[in-house]
């Protein structure tokens, strides 16, 4: 045995620079391990844009949850004239009445938050911890809220959203809900999930 | 703070952490004791290194394997698709899947040559004999382990392996049936049987092998290890205490084993990028068919680790003491492993390794291990009389070695032993020596009892570099067979992307329906339509490139031909009535069989929308689609695997200059 340490020099730098070579190595190992656990194929394919007819909803109902974008929970209310009017009294009560956060589309960037002022397109997830809001689209009174002008209430921790989508004061989610990307393929088709070519 | 200082004072901090850990749990005892102050006799051999190997094999079994978990689904009815699903739509699944399938059959090659070194020094003997005992237990849970593991892919080869093996257990006299409905949870194997296996392939064998092999550690490191030699180390001990011929595991053998392990993932590699199936052994062909209850495949051979035990089974065809001979076939498959068990208590020699041992055990390991590789080699192919008297045969001497072990260990003459271990290593002569005698003991009793046939088949180039035979085959494929033959786990868009077709062209003529671009192109007729139409539904294509060979597909695809006797007024000379159309008439033409007795394939000139070679190098770029969906990540596999093999020759150089700057004085 070499005890005489004449050669640590070289066995240090062996030592050194396998290990470097092995941690390479190994790195590259985990590659496939961390990889598989990205969105697959399948999964991707289901984030595809999907086609909704909007002609049978009524002003004042709404269509969905639907499993769209992604297999998130979409929500698509026709809003009634009254109810558009009153989005606009509800922004001393908001967190971020201007949506100046980037939680839409720039096309939905507007009073209404969206395309055309009665379609109101959201996902439906809450931004605080990803419950699903339950809608609350009538315009009345809630045990929440006495002054209620229709919109969106998280059952998991009480965050409350207006008819756009827009979060209230006071509610634990600090965002408004976002706006999926979609475009009117004609009058009654919307595609959600694409801007759309006009975007 | 100079940088001295600062180093100094993580060096500090570590030794602190250690020191508290230790006073708390023995760590710095049990590094010692299993390596730093572990000492290992000097002389191991290449023999040596597959018991590390099968340590890696094991974490790396038991890493892919909890990897796969995360996207197989154990039931009948998804369990084939989601395996396609790994090896399609999962990022880096393909590699996770062949690292498991490959590693399934390398940790059979590294146990089995452990095993024999194993039996060549003599390690199962005194003081060892737990050592071997919990290692044969270990292969023992290993041979459960990769028979269930083999079912969860729901193949051909899965499902009817299951059905020959598990129904096995039916042979037991008396209580046989009843215990195997018991097993299967059915009346036949089905997803109730898929489910059990699954929960004991991936949660409790893997339990009791990890069990295993902590016990065949600590056996081991408590009387220590044998050598080539067989002498033990511990009789010449210097005044310090420390064996005179050993070295401390580590580092000696750490950095020994880092050679040996870059080695053997660069073989593993290689199987692994180039070669996954092995030419069908580590996965068989058949097994890329989904399991079919109702249609054994033409040929079922189990995987080639278990093909000596299996030869043996079918090798007994006498029926005793009005007993089915199935069931002695049963004893003896067991029986065969059972042995192995007992062998420390069957050997007398005085002497533990062979390198001493006289010429009868010499002689008698020689012919175990021919009768062993040839029993294996039987396995793999289906019988004839030649070959199950030769199976026959070789099962006697695989069970004279056994039985004659008290007698001929005791009566040899023995070599003498010398006192400190040897310095001597297997030479090149010996080596091909060996390897030759080996070969030619095996080769020519196998020769002898005749080789496979097989149908002449018509030669054919497939390039999946060839981007324009790819889709013009891709197009002919969507316009004559997709009505009937699904490519049911390949997508539209990554069908496009490797073809380099762009993908609004295939949305706008390819795809059938209310499909998406990102679908699976799954449409085709539906199941009624098809059974009322052909009496049994068209099968999905994607993986027929991996079933048949190109060769196969090619010469099927040309060789339809007039013949009025049948329904569709065409029969094939590969696939003799087969229920399928020749849906590529208007472009082949008519084809008639004339010779009569010989049938020679004639085009009738004139008929057809193509020539002759025109038809020929479409149904060659058809062909060369089926292989490339078959296995759309090949290229990108073969790709990736220079790069790693590249990467491991550079390891392999720092290894060997690492062990070589360790070993150097070491004598
Ligand atoms: S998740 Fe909606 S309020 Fe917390």
């Amino acid at each position: 045995m070499s005890e005489d340490g004449t050669d640590s020099g070289r066995r240090r730098f062996l030592l050194g620079s396998t290990s470097v070579v092995g941690v390479a190595g190994v790195v590259g190992a985990a590659v496939p391990f961390v990889g598989s656990w990205s969105p697959s194929a399948k999964a991707r394919a289901a984030g595809a844009a999907v086609r909704v007819d909007i002609s049978s909803i009524e002003p004042g109902s709404i269509l969905g949850p639907i499993p769209a974008w992604r297999g998130r929970p979409i929500f698509v209310v026709r809003r009634t004239e009254e109810a558009l009017a009153a989005l606009a009294s509800q922004d001393p009560r908001l967190q971020d009445p201007e949506s100046t956060q980037p939680e839409q589309p720039e096309y939905a960037t507007n009073e209404y938050r969206s395309r055309r002022p009665e379609i109101l397109v959201l996902v439906g997830l809450c931004p605080h911890l990803f419950c699903s809001p339950t809608p609350h689209i009538e315009l009345r009174a809630e045990s929440w809220d006495e002054q209620w002008k229709g919109g969106f209430f998280c059952p998991c921790h009480g965050s409350r959203f207006d008819l756009a989508g827009r979060v209230y004061q006071g509610s634990p989610a600090s965002r408004n809900m976002q706006v999926p990307p979609y475009y009117y393929e004609s009058d009654s088709v919307l595609v959600i999930g694409e801007d759309g070519v006009n975007a | 703070m100079s940088t001295e200082n600062k180093s100094g004072w993580i060096v500090t901090a570590l030794a602190g952490l250690r020191d508290w850990t230790n006073d708390r749990l023995p760590i710095v005892a049990a590094w010692e004791r299993h390596m730093s102050k572990y000492y290992a006799p000097k002389n191991f051999n290449f023999w040596y290194f597959f018991g590390v190997l099968s340590l890696v094999v094991l974490v790396m079994q038991l890493l892919t394997g909890i990897w796969l978990t995360m996207n197989y689904t154990d039931s009948a009815e998804a369990a084939f698709a989601s395996v396609e699903y790994i090896m399609r739509d999962v990022e880096w699944g393909w590699l996770l899947r062949y690292m498991h399938s490959t590693g399934a059959s390398a940790f059979f090659i590294v146990v089995y040559l452990h095993m024999f070194r194993g039996l060549m020094y003599g390690s199962y003997k005194k003081p060892r004999e737990l050592v071997w005992v919990f290692g044969m237990a270990i292969y023992l849970v290993l041979v459960m382990e990769g028979f269930m593991g083999y079912v969860l892919p729901w193949g051909q080869m899965s499902y009817w392996g299951a059905n020959v093996i598990v129904s096995l257990v039916g042979a037991i006299p008396v209580i046989g049936e009843d215990l195997l409905v018991w097993v299967r949870g059915d009346y036949l194997i089905s997803g109730a049987t898929l489910n059990r296996f699954f929960a004991l392939h991936v949660v409790a064998l893997p339990i009791v092998l990890l069990a295993l092999v902590v016990l065949h550690l600590l056996a081991l490191h408590e009387v220590g290890s044998n050598n080539p030699d067989g002498i033990e180390i511990k009789k010449n001990k210097g005044p310090d205490g420390i064996p005179l011929d050993g070295v401390p595991f580590h580092p000696y053998y750490t950095v020994h084993d880092l050679v040996g392990i870059t080695v053997f993932l660069f073989v593993f590699c290689f199987v692994v990028f180039f070669m996954p199936e092995m030419g069908g052994y580590f996965l068989e062909h058949a097994n890329f068919q989904e399991a079919d209850a109702l249609k054994t495949p033409e040929h079922v051979p189990p995987v080639w680790y278990y093909t000596p035990f299996y030869s043996m089974l079918r090798a007994v065809t006498v029926p005793l003491f009005g007993i089915d001979a199935k069931f002695w076939g049963l004893i003896v498959m067991f029986g065969a492993i059972a042995i192995l068990f007992v062998v420390p208590w069957l050997d007398r020699s005085p002497v533990k390794s062979i390198r001493y041992k006289g010429w009868y055990s010499r002689i008698a390991l020689l012919a175990f291990t021919v009768a062993f590789i040839i029993l294996g080699v039987l396995g793999t192919q289906s019988v004839s009389p030649g070959r199950t008297l030769l199976a026959q045969a070789m099962t006697v001497v695989y069970f004279a070695f056994f039985f004659l072990m008290p007698w001929y260990t005791a009566k040899e003459q023995t070599f003498p032993e010398p006192a400190r271990v040897t310095g001597r290593w297997i030479t090149w002569k010996q080596i091909i020596i060996t390897l030759g005698l080996l070969a030619a003991l095996v080769i020519l009793p196998l020769k002898a009892v005749g080789a496979e046939s097989n149908v002449e088949l018509d030669h054919v180039e497939v390039n999946i570099e060839d981007q324009a035979s790819l889709q013009s085959g891709f197009k002919y494929y969507m316009n004559y067979c997709v009505a009937c033959h699904s490519l049911g786990y390949a997508r539209y868009e990554r069908t496009a992307n490797d073809l380099g077709i762009p993908t609004d062209l295939v949305t706008e003529n390819l795809i059938f329906g209310d499909h998406q671009i990102g679908d699976l192109m799954d449409n085709s007729m539906s199941t009624d339509n098809a059974k009322n139409w052909f009496g049994a539904s068209p099968p999905d294509l994607t993986l027929i490139g991996r079933v048949r060979s190109p060769e196969w597909l090619y010469t099927y695809l040309r060789s339809f031909y007039a013949d009025e006797s049948r329904p569709y007024g065409v029969n094939n000379k590969v696939f003799p009535n087969v229920g399928m159309p020749n849906v590529m008439h208007e472009l082949q033409g008519d084809v008639v069989c004339a010779g009569g007795e010989h049938c020679e394939l004639e085009h009738v000139s004139g008929t057809g929308s193509m020539t002759p070679e025109e038809f020929d190098k479409t149904v060659a770029d058809v062909v060369n689609f089926l292989y490339y969906v078959a296995e759309p990540i090949r290229a990108t596999r073969e790709y990736i695997g220079f790069f790693v093999l590249g990467f491991l020759a550079i390891l392999f150089v720092f290894t060997t200059l690492l062990n070589r700057e360790y070993w150097k004085g070491i004598h």
